[in-house]
């Protein structure tokens, strides 16, 4: 069995009997409140606004790493790309109960992209009509803190970011994964 | 039959507006005002007056569409009002297209009398026909489902996080959209 | 609202030339307005807009309730950095929670209005009646303790009081013994006052003020041994609404 049938199988089996569930509107409706609000704080500056985007998320992985490994009970993977399925099958599944597609991996097999199909943040949202925020805002930008600060946790510095999104008017929502490296057991996980 | 469509906030602000004519009974969907001139500025002075009346009207009944709620003689204009729950106002002035016989508006007043199927309306064209009577009960069911499907239209847009209360709706799509209500249904 | 004010408001959207014949030419684009910038939004190549998504889309749909927990401690702890006080905080949840009431409202209404009449896009007029807007403070209160809730928390608020004090009519209390808001909220011991479910009667006067009804709505911790996260969300009707209140209970209106 591949690994990503194996994390399909387990991301599906958590969701059904692990993950404690609200309604998802609820949290639409609040990551909206959330955006809009940096929006407004940094006065349509979204430059900031997708760096605080991303800050929150890291906190967030920090601390959900331990929800998720406490939950999936997965031991250390192989290599990147199990990682990359394990992110994408199992975390997102748990999390956000969805299932981006892992592809565009480059040949050394450090970096690849998430595909959304959906994105539950997303729901009911258009950007603001002012000629700048579909160029500026990266609308889900916490998702690729989130996964800096999760990977951190164990052992994995990456960069992620998003190159494309609906919302934007594109084709599709895309993030970009890339390892940096391994980080060395002896050093603090929380070096920043 | 000659339609201007305007979306107010709970404050009165305009969020949003549009005049198109009937496209039923062969109609091409174009408005044709009886004061081509200054119909924009009558359609909103006439709208705003009625104002009085829909708030009186939204304490004493609660439904969300009001049917026809005023009347302005002097143009032939009729007012149809819908009341979002969150406050929002979506009114219709409608205009029939030739000055009907005087019955037709001879009870309406600005101060609000109802004209509920008072049947006054134009001999010149069917009854049943939504362009010919505005105030018929075919009218009123064909304006009650243009206003839901502009409700709905309206909600996706109010859910969005980056919408406040009071902005005004600028968006193609849901102009298209409203667009395509009144052809459907008006 | 006076006439003025209104004239003024009807003044402050210029239209495209007097001539409304010309309407047709510039049927797409018809409203100019203070801010030229708009040259729409663009969208995908399959068109897909807020437009194109069924409302009803997400209506059952499921998340973590751990994700939830994570982005509304996230929504706290910011706040906190941009506050100089509890009440301050309070304040700033409250804020937040508010336009999500209005939101709320009209989807909760569009839901209710497409259940009960389903059936109408094919027959040419239904018998089934749309909801109708509460014209008094109980069927609002019912609306928050029932559909509101259900719609946020799937399940009725716990509780919904009167205040007895012959002095304080205008007050009404909804009572959560286990606010979801709460649960994986930590508060520091130096701020157990906080209630973070300010957030959520920031909706509650979100509701209350786009239904018409003016309206304070604050959160308080009330514990029982049984129940440690219980709140109270205490309703404090303006003046106007009360007046109104006598008004339309005279008139018969329910």
């Amino acid at each position: 069995m591949s690994s990503a049938t194996k994390a399909s199988r387990i991301g599906e089996e958590l969701w059904k009997t692990r993950v404690d569930k609200v309604n998802a509107e609820l949290v639409t409706l609040t990551y909206g409140t959330i955006v809009a609000q940096l929006c407004q704080d940094y006065d349509g500056n979204y430059q900031e606004v997708n760096k605080q985007l991303e800050k929150m998320g890291y906190n967030i992985g920090m601390r959900l790493i331990e929800d998720f490994l406490a939950k999936s009970n997965v031991g250390r993977c192989a290599n990147f790309r199990e990682t990359a399925d394990m992110i994408s099958k199992v975390g997102f599944r748990i999390f956000l109960n969805i299932a981006p597609t892992v592809t565009n991996w480059t040949s050394d097999n450090n970096q690849f992209s998430l595909i959304f199909d959906e994105n539950p943040l997303a729901d009911f949202v258009e950007l603001p009509d002012d000629g700048r925020a579909q160029d500026e805002l990266w609308f889900s930008n916490i998702l690729c803190g989130v996964l800096r600060g999760a990977l951190e946790m164990v052992q994995m510095q990456i960069e992620a970011h998003f190159v494309s999104d609906v919302l934007r008017g594109d084709d599709t929502t895309e993030m970009r994964v890339s390892l940096v490296r391994y980080i060395e057991d002896e050093m603090p996980p929380d070096e920043e | 039959m000659s339609y201007y469509f305007t979306i107010l906030s709970p404050t009165d602000v305009p969020l949003f507006n549009i005049a198109f004519g009937t496209s039923k009974s062969g109609g091409d969907g174009i408005a044709r005002f009886r004061f081509p001139d200054t119909a924009q500025y009558m359609n909103q002075f006439i709208i705003h007056s009625s104002l009085d009346v829909v708030e009186e009207a939204q304490w004493m009944n609660g439904n969300m569409y009001l049917k026809h709620i005023d009347t302005y003689p002097p143009a032939s204009a009729y007012i149809s009002a819908f009341l979002t729950p969150s406050g929002a106002r979506f009114l219709l002035l409608h205009q029939p297209p030739q000055l009907p016989s005087n019955s037709a508006g001879a009870g309406g007043s600005m101060s609000g009398s109802l004209l509920l199927g008072s049947g006054g309306g134009s001999s010149r064209a069917s009854a049943s026909s939504v362009a010919a009577n505005p105030t018929s009960p075919q009218t009123e069911e064909a304006v009650r489902q243009f206003m839901t499907e502009v409700y709905e239209n309206y909600v996706k847009t109010v859910m969005s996080p980056f919408y406040r209360q009071g902005m005004e709706i600028k968006s193609s799509v849901f102009r298209g959209r409203v667009t395509a209500a009144g052809r459907k249904w008006l | 609202m006076t006439q003025p004010a209104r004239h003024a408001a009807m003044l402050s959207i210029s239209n495209g030339g007097p001539n409304a014949v010309a309407v047709d030419k510039q049927q797409s684009q018809h409203i100019h307005t203070q801010s030229q910038s708009s040259q729409g939004l663009r969208v995908p190549s399959n068109r897909k807009t807020i437009y194109d998504r069924h409302l009803n889309r997400s209506r059952s749909a499921e998340l973590s309730r751990a994700s939830f927990a994570f982005l509304f401690a996230e929504m706290v702890t910011y706040a906190q950095r941009r506050v100089t006080g509890i009440q301050d905080l309070e304040r700033r949840l409250n804020e937040q929670g508010y336009p999500l009431g209005l939101r709320l409202l009209d989807l909760l209404y569009y839901r209710t209005m497409a259940s009960s009449t389903s059936s109408s896009l094919s027959s040419s007029s239904t018998s089934a009646a749309p909801p109708n807007r509460p014209l008094r403070i109980l069927p609002l209160l019912h609306l928050i303790h029932g559909p509101l809730w259900r719609l946020l928390f799937n399940r009725p608020a716990d509780a919904l009081e009167h205040s007895v004090s012959p002095e304080t009519p205008n007050e009404y209390m909804i009572t959560d013994n286990d606010p979801l808001v709460n649960t994986y909220i930590s508060v520091p011991k130096e701020m157990s006052m906080l209630n973070c479910a300010a957030f959520v009667a920031g909706i509650i006067e979100g509701v209350c003020d786009g239904c018409g009804f003016e309206a304070k709505v604050t959160a308080h911790n009330q514990p029982t041994e049984m129940w440690p996260g219980r709140t109270i969300f205490l309703l404090r009707f303006g003046e106007s609404v009360m007046e109104r209140e006598k008004v339309l209970e005279r008139a018969g209106v329910k």
